[in-house]
């Protein structure tokens, strides 16, 4: 019967049959072709007779300066004479000044190279000072207001002077160009930078990167040879450099010492007892100081540069909260940072509140993959540890919005059934709507005797920010909103603000591989408030301006910092808030607290993040440049504004060489921030793919279809 | 081998099976492409709406994303609508701007990724010089000249994206023609802004 149906299409197949075979045979070979051209255009290694191999600038791990080769994006690390590091620990504040010295190892006359200084930094950090020294040229950072950082760059590079400007690459990553540095001339880097220390798990965190890269070793001649643009073809372009450039290591190696010997000391003001310090990998010396500073230095006075020094202290146990204050006078103005630390342990006295948490998560198209897989899991964690005094709820929402409740629920084994096979279903599609599930969340009765907290998991665009902002204000009361960014799209400013309106925090979560740990964190932290609505009485206080203006509540295992400045400060202050249901105050004293750099430089940051902040309330554009220029070229800061201009000093170096001229166009190409092609979604899809299969399938059929004919 | 044999019917089997497959096969990758060309008739409208001020309108309810400007050329003729944000899911219907780069009409760099197999297949074909034609939601046309085509390793190189910048930078995978995906190299093509000229 089958075959019947088929008879008149039966002639036809017959003669098609060989053309499709063939057909087939160049299909296959059209499948195979484009995948040896994938991998032989991958860049080979530049080295022929290979001992430093080359890197790219992401393969760094402590401060290098690389020198460029003629492979597009590939360098050779410089040999590190030595580096000094001072880091200087306040509170949770660290300013680390780093000088390190580097060498053009080559020997060659007239090989002047051009360099790329590169220095990891932690995220949270920003470098405000920054001093180059090359042989005799001195090269100085400066903090000018964009546009006139901009002329004074064009305009040296216009009288045949280097400059370079110095922006960030990215958050973790300083760079800046380095142009001619002559034959085995030396160059000399000051750099200093403030961050935030690490606190977790009761201990305070603080690493200096110093481990082992790709680095030269020394004594042996190494040869640095230019690629052929033959390039595999992967580089159409002919603006490449053509000659080759000679390396050759300095012929004095250290004898038998270390190599990249580093010297580093440490003072830490903690602003609380201390049980103990502590550096897992180096050897060192603590002195403790009659104020409760420490002074630590490496036991021996330099160390081969071979591991991140890591320096780890914990508080000493304590069941109270605890509050400390840094003082700093800067031209005629008193600054202050106040941190309220957590107790180390849970104060048991107090009464656990019970929580009403809802769970709000975004399942649009846009969070398929890891996003979604890390959130659930790290919901479910956060579910498992509920109590039974606690309600919870679980709102998903994409353009439609589901909830699992009306309203939170009582945790009892039935409601936590439900709630795991709802989490189990979460799968990612469509479009984001947030305002109408958060309106939802919002639905929930208040409850004075409770906490009632919301947290919001999103990675979309917020849009709508008025109506957002007038539903948070109606209607938040004294609810707690925490706002969960994930990847590159959320609107962190307009977070952050939802966040701060709702007395919550903001997590921005940049890498989706991220999504678990920090949730996993934030969970465990907010089932543990110690104090809420807390104030600070201010009363008598002449020019306060006080950042943030509303306190968040004070969480375990996370420190409140507040910024203060006024035209002075007095000599006690008294802090109000609720532990538990019951009333709770400290007295803070004003007095015996300085420090050095970092309260007044904290406090302008704040300030200026404040006044970002005003563009959103619709502030005039020209009254915030004109603030934000005020306290950032006041305070020596890169803000939106301004930037770091790296400015030569000194009269340039003879341009008779012709290494000058392409050294000064690099140095523009370098002056902007990059962003990695990697971090761009793959385009291209499998249409192709399938198309092929699914022809060479049904061809298959055919054949088959005409020795089944044949068999019959 | 009998008609009603095992082995025959057997064949028969595979046969259909094949068929089957095939047919799925084809048919899905086929709507691939038939979603990248219909989606961008939906996307005109939904243009047409963002033209007249709709802050972001979606071409289809549950759409995430929305237009955000237009890119025409001459030769090769290319008109495409180019969405908010680069996913994966929004690239399937056209090509997508990326969020960290600057929008047509601000300070800063343009940055645009589509396929390379649908929308900017077209990059292959595009030379140096070349006028690219960029339409911003406010309606302003930007002109631009093509000044850099390259390929780039993605592992290791980096697109610079300053603010001192007010090129346009079009990203696909490469090579064109591989079969297979998620390879490392990408096509940059680099357009400069060229004086706006009147439409002659």
């Amino acid at each position: 019967m089958l075959t019947d149906r088929f008879c008149p299409l039966r002639q036809r197949a017959k003669t098609s049959a060989s053309r499709l075979t063939l057909c087939a045979f160049f299909l296959s070979l059209a499948l195979d072709a484009p995948l040896p051209a994938t991998s032989c255009a991958e860049p080979g290694e530049s080295l022929h007779t290979g001992i430093v191999p080359t890197m790219g600038i992401n393969d760094v791990t402590e401060g290098a300066l690389l020198l460029r080769t003629d492979q597009a994006g590939r360098y050779t690390p410089a040999p590190i004479l030595k580096t000094d590091v001072h880091i200087a620990v306040t509170g949770t504040i660290a300013r680390a000044t780093v000088r390190q010295e580097f060498t053009n190892p080559s020997r060659e006359k007239g090989d002047w190279l051009e360099g790329v200084y590169v220095f990891p930094l932690p995220e949270t950090a920003a470098v405000d000072h920054l001093r180059m020294r090359i042989g005799e040229r001195i090269i100085e950072g400066r903090i000018k207001e964009r546009a006139e950082a901009k002329r004074v760059y064009e305009q040296a590079k216009r009288e045949g002077k280097r400059t370079g400007m110095v922006e960030q690459e990215r958050p973790n990553l300083f760079t800046t160009s380095v142009a001619n540095i002559g034959p085995g001339e030396h160059v000399t880097i000051e750099l200093e930078y403030q961050e935030t220390v690490r606190y977790e798990n009761d201990q305070f965190q603080l690493r200096f990167p110093m481990a082992v890269g790709p680095r030269y070793i020394p004594g042996v001649p190494v040869v640095v040879e230019g690629q052929d643009p033959r390039g595999s073809g992967t580089s159409p372009d002919t603006d490449r450099v053509p000659d080759a450039s000679r390396i050759t290591p300095p012929i004095h190696p250290p004898e038998d010492g270390a190599i990249n010997p580093l010297s580093l000391s440490l003072t830490l003001n903690p602003g609380f007892p201390l049980a103990k310090v502590e550096s897992p990998f180096h050897p060192i010396i603590s002195l403790q100081e009659q104020n409760g500073g420490y002074q630590i230095s490496l036991r021996e006075d330099a160390v081969p540069a071979d591991r991140d020094f890591q320096f780890i202290w914990y508080p000493a146990p304590r069941t109270e909260p605890m509050a400390t204050v840094f003082t700093e006078q800067k031209d005629g103005a008193s600054y202050a940072m106040l941190m309220l630390v957590p107790p180390t342990q849970h104060n048991n006295k107090t009464a656990r509140v019970p929580r009403d948490i809802t769970f709000i998560i975004d399942r649009s198209g846009s969070m398929a993959g890891a996003s979604i897989a890390q959130a659930k899991s790290s919901l479910s964690a956060a579910l498992s540890r509920l109590t039974t005094q606690d309600r919870f709820n679980i709102i998903q929402f994409n353009h439609t919005v589901r909830s699992l409740f009306p309203i939170p629920q009582p945790v009892t084994i039935k409601s936590m059934q439900q709630a795991i096979r709802y989490t189990e279903h979460v799968t990612a599609d469509g479009g984001t709507e947030i305002l109408p599930a958060l309106r939802q969340a919002l639905k929930s009765p208040q409850d004075s005797s409770r906490l009632q907290q919301i947290i919001l998991i999103t990675d979309g665009q917020v849009g709508n920010e008025e109506e957002l902002f007038e539903l948070l204000h109606q209607r938040v009361g004294g609810r707690r909103l925490f706002t969960i960014g994930i990847g590159s799209t959320p609107n962190s400013h307009l977070m952050r603000k939802a966040a701060e309106s709702g007395r919550g925090t903001f997590t921005y979560i940049g890498n989706v591989n991220e999504v678990k740990d920090k949730l996993d964190g934030l969970f465990r932290k907010l089932e543990h408030p110690v104090l809420n609505n807390i104030t600070i009485d201010a009363a008598g206080w002449s020019g306060l301006e006080q950042f943030p203006a509303t306190i968040t509540d004070l969480y375990e295992g996370e420190p409140i910092l507040l910024a203060l400045k006024a035209d002075s400060l007095p000599a006690q202050a008294v802090l109000h808030g609720q532990a538990g249901t019951a009333p709770w105050s400290l007295p803070v004293s004003f007095n015996d607290a300085t420090a050095h750099g970092g309260p007044s430089i904290y406090w302008a940051r704040q300030k200026i993040s404040a006044l970002m902040d005003e563009t959103y309330k619709g502030g005039t554009q020209e009254a915030i440049r004109k603030a934000v220029l005020d306290v950032a070229l006041t305070h020596h800061l890169v803000s939106q504004y301004t930037s770091l201009v790296a400015v030569d000093m000194t009269p340039a170096r003879p341009t008779d060489s012709p290494a000058a001229e392409r050294d000064q166009i690099t140095n523009l190409a370098r002056a902007q921030d990059l962003t990695a092609l990697a971090s761009l979604p793959r385009t291209a899809t499998s249409g192709q793919l399938q198309i092929l299969l699914g022809a060479a399938a049904l061809m298959l059929a055919c054949l088959l279809w005409q020795f089944r004919r044949a068999v019959a | 081998m009998s008609r009603t044999g095992p082995g025959y019917r057997l064949l028969t089997m595979l046969m259909a099976g094949l068929l089957a497959i095939g047919g799925w096969q084809v048919g899905e990758g086929s709507w691939m492409y038939a979603k990248a060309r219909l989606a961008q008739f939906l996307l005109q409208r939904a243009w047409c709406r963002a033209l007249a001020g709709e802050a972001m309108p979606k071409p289809w309810p549950w759409a995430d994303t929305w237009p955000v400007a237009r890119l025409r050329m001459q030769h090769p003729s290319v008109d495409l609508i180019v969405l908010a944000g680069a996913y994966g899911r929004t690239l399937a219907f056209g090509p997508g701007h990326v969020t960290s780069s600057a929008l047509p009409g601000q300070e800063g760099m343009v940055m645009l990724t589509g396929h390379r197999d649908t929308h900017f297949r077209f990059l292959k074909d595009v030379k140096l010089d070349d006028h690219l034609a960029l339409t911003g939601r406010d309606g302003t046309t930007l002109h631009y000249r093509v000044i850099d085509l390259r390929v780039m390793d993605s592992r290791l190189e980096l697109i610079p994206t300053g603010q001192d910048t007010e090129d346009l930078v079009l990203v696909t995978c490469f090579p064109f023609d591989a079969i297979q995906t998620g390879g490392p190299l990408r096509y940059v093509v680099r357009a400069a802004r060229a004086v706006d000229r009147d439409h002659s």
